[in-house]
């Protein structure tokens, strides 16, 4: 972990399954040491492991060889999450609707409507580095 | 993730605990669900417990699980579902495919005397 900022820092996992956890551990921690509620860190763990999990399998095809980056920035009120892969994208649009009927046994295509069900923002952009960037915001401040 | 499982009045109990988020884990799960199937031990309940929380590799496996067993004349049943889960359930509309009990005893129970081998 390089910590660029005291309000920002980042991970870099090479795309193996197996590495979602430490996204997940990095996370969390962070997310703790700075005194985010519960509720919330499990809501966000959720949502970034789906990401994480989406940009290691859908993005980088599982190649170690290639790299999903994680980026936390802190502000007193909100987080944002830039998860990023070395993909070549896709468009969140044409993803099926999970609570269809005909969808609704389907074991996968849920990760993204679960991150945004989590999260109080979910955006998709192009990486100035070439990859997939998901962008989370969460509001983390005291109720 | 941690697994680990029992039998009681002929229905499997699997009691995962920590986090089910994808990887090695997740794995775990499915293929000891799926080991399950292939002995032909087709009733089945997930003690939820203990399971901080699960994303949607999660609950993949539980509908794949669910799918398999269901195709063979068993079914699986879902016990102690945390309000995180449960919640998770509900965005997805996935509580209306699952059975869900609120203890080991009464999912167990609901396979009905014909579940002692």
């Amino acid at each position: 972990m390089n910590r660029a900022s005291p309000d920002v820092i980042h991970l870099v996992i090479p795309s193996e399954p197996g590495r979602v956890a430490e996204a997940d551990e990095f996370l969390e921690s962070a997310l703790r040491s700075r005194g985010v509620p519960e509720a919330i860190v499990s809501d966000m763990a959720i949502a970034v492991t789906e990401l994480v999990n989406n940009a290691i399998v859908h993005g980088n095809k599982s190649d170690p060889q290639k790299s999903v980056s994680l980026t936390l920035s802190f502000t007193a009120r909100e987080v944002v999450i830039r998860v990023v892969d070395q993909g070549s994208g896709f468009d969140p649009s044409q993803v099926p609707d999970p609570l269809a009927n005909e969808n609704l046994l389907r074991e996968v295509g849920r990760g993204i409507f679960i991150a945004r069900s989590l999260m109080d923002h979910v955006t998709y952009e192009r990486d100035p580095g070439g990859g997939m960037a998901v962008v989370l915001r969460r509001d983390i401040s005291p109720t | 993730m941690k697994l680990s499982h029992r039998e009681k009045n002929g229905v499997v109990v699997l009691e995962p605990h920590g986090k089910i988020m994808g990887g090695p884990d997740a794995t775990l799960l499915h293929d000891q669900l799926h080991d399950l199937i292939a002995e032909k031990k087709l009733k089945v309940v997930i003690d939820l417990s203990q399971v901080d929380w699960m994303n949607s590799t999660g609950l993949g496996i539980l509908i794949s699980s669910l799918t398999t067993l269901r195709n063979s004349q068993g079914d699986l049943k879902l016990a102690s579902v945390t309000d995180k889960i449960q919640s998770l359930l509900t965005i997805t509309k996935l509580i209306t495919v699952f059975e869900a009990y609120d203890s080991v005893d009464e999912a167990v129970a609901s396979f009905g005397a014909a579940t002692h081998a």
